[in-house]
């Protein structure tokens, strides 16, 4: 059986990466349907429209470190 | 660094007559971007289009237009005709007699439809009025009586019976309405009609016939299918044609529309009563051997002139007029680096003053996504899949990708096979037995599965014997990921520096992108110090005590010197920028982290699976069991293998776009687009290769 403390570091890594998560969805979805739009109307968008896109994707890497630090590191 | 190719630009002046002539060489030398003249103080005017051009165009219209009706699709193969022939079928009006060929089988084909159109609603009327028991002819050619013919959707039996002095006829079905003819007199039609219009009526013109309108229907229905047959054949003779014409209507269409373009030239330069003045850029290399082909060609009635070499600076481009402001792009690029510029072009063109970024995405994005792979069971299908997508297509998006997955491919072989020491998410060589199922763990190794031993050499070639384990050394992948963003973030700002030193000289450069790489550098040394601090394990702490003051003290007044020169300019945003730094540097921890999700789903795969065929027990079932073991083992490791071009393809694209370009990038450029002439459909033969282009 493994002791409470690392129970908790468990919870807390799982919810830096599921909160940033949705913190990054939520942006993503304004950006995303914005972007979709707009590469229709001109395709020599799409890479532009992409830097955008991924720009929220960087919240959820935050988490993700934060989850492997507390996992591994502490 | 590659910069766009210098360009150089020149004004051909020449007398009209010889303009046609002019025109063709322009298109063979494959080197002049036109400048668009625009009627300005000098007075010129554009020129207009070769005379030729109004009979092209109508062709043309004719050519696309049976391409359309017959059918022909848009990238139909044919076989190439030869330049020669394809011109004198034009002039010998081969267009016409095409068009004459096709649109008589057109017109028979639209008459048949109109004529079975026509039938047909006239069998959809019989077959309405067929339950009434009247003749056809009867219906018509009284002198005061009226019928009333038409589809209810109600029975209006009950009213009908009301009205006194008429014949009536009702057939009605509850599911399908029915129909009601009504005999009356003429001065009682509007009367019967307003009775009517409540039960959904709609009056049907009885079609013209004599005799039973079953007998009507028996005929009307022959002469449907004789059309149905002629407009069958009528259809067959077109294929007919497509397949006659196909080949020549392609090249009619392809040469047209070169004669077109190139007798559309004189709409961009300028022209006098007798002369031509047009002015291009050509790529610096290649104005003499332009001035010399030109001459040579025309002679005494072509004159070009060089004008300037434009500089990087940006100052040069301030001092001329607006038209010659922007200069073309020409990428610099080798035969791979090519492949590379789709990616640059799908974010913008570079300016001609700046660094074409093609070279760092060559090597960085196929490095950074086989770091994220890092795998030689996934490596060689990448590679063959790319091999195999080079040599097939043309295709400029699937260029891109085969290339990206098939330099990514040989990346994700040599991390695999050297670094991780794996292959689908097994190491080679055994580390600890206590961590694989045999040892009770949950990992599987090569060579305890085939109960080989590797030899010495090869464990002796890969870290800590066995490889880097992407689930066990994850604090290495961390700092690893850590260490290529700091390495990959600076070449940024040094290209951006470089950038603006080409563009506006060293003092400029340096207040505009040297504060940035000054603080960029005092954060990392920042950085490191507080890992340094934080850190808990012994064995990694590398500066200790009055060090680490020292350290720390140079790595703010770096920071520190960089806002302040930022901040002359950037004003805010210089201190707002730098957490944006440490948020750039930490982007690059996604390189461990999808190399860490991607093992850790192939880890429980394996587990899965082997578990299931190592528990199989002897005898029939356990065929069965080993066999979907194995089928279960390749769907769930294509399943990771095409995560991994999505995840790895796109996020080693997006550091390239967001945390590298950003840093120097500007783009906007316009590309350069040379007067020449792609022929697919049309070819030159050796006679005329000096005629024409």
């Amino acid at each position: 059986m493994a002791d409470v403390g690392t129970g908790l570091i468990a919870i807390g890594a799982g919810l830096a990466v599921g909160l940033t998560g949705l913190g990054a969805g939520m942006a993503e979805k304004d950006v995303g349907a914005a972007a979709v739009g707009a590469i229709t109307e001109n395709e020599a968008l799409f890479g532009k429209a992409m830097i955008f896109m991924v720009l929220p994707e960087t919240i959820v890497i935050f988490g993700l470190v934060i989850a492997i630090m507390a996992i591994f590191v502490m | 660094m590659s910069l766009p190719e210098s360009m150089s630009r020149i004004v051909i002046v020449g007398t009209k007559s010889r303009m046609d002539e002019a025109i063709e060489a322009f298109y063979q030398l494959k080197a002049l971007h036109l400048i668009d003249h625009t009627t300005g103080a000098d007075g010129l005017s554009i020129g207009t289009p070769m005379s030729r051009n109004a009979k092209a165009s109508e062709r043309l219209l004719k050519v696309r237009a049976m391409e359309k009706e017959l059918g022909i699709k848009k990238h139909a193969k044919t076989p190439k005709v030869p330049v020669d022939e394809i011109r004198s079928q034009i002039n010998a009006d081969s267009v016409e007699n095409v068009e004459k060929e096709i649109m008589s089988v057109l017109d028979r084909r639209n008459d048949l439809n109109q004529r079975i159109t026509e039938l047909n609603s006239k069998k959809k009327n019989l077959e309405l009025l067929g339950p009434i028991p009247v003749d056809l002819d009867l219906y018509s050619g009284y002198k005061t009586i009226t019928s009333i013919v038409g589809s209810v959707t109600e029975d209006p039996t009950e009213v009908l019976k009301t009205i006194g002095d008429i014949e009536y006829f009702v057939s009605f079905d509850k599911k399908e309405g029915g129909i009601v003819a009504v005999f009356a007199r003429k001065s009682d039609r509007d009367k019967i009609s307003a009775a009517l219009v409540d039960f959904g009526f709609t009056e049907i013109t009885v079609p013209e016939g004599k005799g039973p309108v079953s007998e009507v229907l028996a005929v009307t229905d022959e002469k449907l299918t004789d059309l149905n047959g002629q407009l069958e054949s009528v259809g067959k003779e077109l294929e007919a044609l497509q397949m006659k014409h196909q080949t020549f209507l392609k090249a009619s269409d392809e040469q047209l529309s070169i004669e077109i373009e190139k007798g559309e030239v004189p709409l961009k330069v300028a022209v006098t009563e007798y002369s031509y003045i047009m002015d291009a850029w050509v790529p610096t290399n290649r104005v003499e051997d332009v001035k010399n082909e030109l001459e040579s060609k025309l002679g005494n009635d072509i004159y070009v002139e060089f004008q300037e070499t434009r500089g990087r600076r940006m100052e040069e481009a301030e001092e001329v007029e607006d038209r010659y402001k922007k200069v073309p792009t020409k990428f610099n690029n080798g035969k791979i680096t090519k492949e590379f510029q789709y990616p640059t072009k799908l974010v913008s063109v570079p300016k001609y003053q700046e660094i074409d970024p093609s070279v760092l995405i060559m090597i960085f994005l196929p490095l950074m996504f086989g770091f994220m792979v890092g795998d030689c069971g996934y490596a060689i299908p990448f590679i063959i899949l790319g091999a195999y997508g080079l040599k097939v297509t043309h295709h400029k998006d699937w260029r891109a990708i085969a290339t990206v997955l098939f330099f990514g491919g040989i990346w994700a072989f040599i991390f695999g096979f050297l670094f991780f020491g794996e292959a689908l998410g097994m190491h080679f060589v055994t580390g600890e037995i206590e961590n694989t199922i045999w040892g009770g763990g949950v990992n599987v190794t090569w060579d305890m599965l085939l109960g080989v031993t590797f030899p010495e050499w090869f464990s002796g070639l890969l870290p800590f014997g066995h490889g880097v384990g992407k689930l066990e050394a994850v604090t290495l992948l961390l700092k690893l990921s850590v260490y290529v963003g700091i390495v990959h973030l600076m070449i940024g700002y040094l290209c951006g520096f470089y950038n603006k030193y080409i563009q506006h000289g060293f003092k400029e450069a340096f207040i505009e992108k040297g504060g940035w790489i000054l603080s960029f550098i005092g954060m990392v040394v920042l950085c490191f110090v507080l890992t340094q601090v934080m850190i808990v394990e012994e064995a990694s702490i590398v500066i200790r005590g009055q060090q680490v003051l020292i350290v720390t003290a140079i790595g703010f007044i770096l920071l520190i010197a960089g806002v302040i020169i930022n901040f002359k300019r950037e004003k805010a945003q210089a201190i707002l920028e730098l957490p944006g730094m440490v948020g750039n540097i930490l982007s690059y921890t996604r390189l461990a982290a999808i190399g860490m999700s991607k093992a850790g789903m192939a880890l429980a795969f394996n587990y899965i699976v082997f578990g299931m065929i190592m528990g199989i027990q002897n005898g029939v079932s356990s065929i069965i069991m080993l066999i979907l073991g194995i089928l279960l083992f390749a769907f769930l490791h294509l399943v990771i293998w095409t995560l991994a071009i999505l995840s790895g393809g796109l996020h080693a694209l997006r550091l390239q776009f967001v945390e590298l370009m950003t840093k120097f990038f500007e783009g906007n450029g316009t590309e350069f687009k040379p007067l020449k002439i792609k022929r697919e459909k049309t070819i030159l033969t050796t006679e005329n290769i000096n005629k024409e282009v």
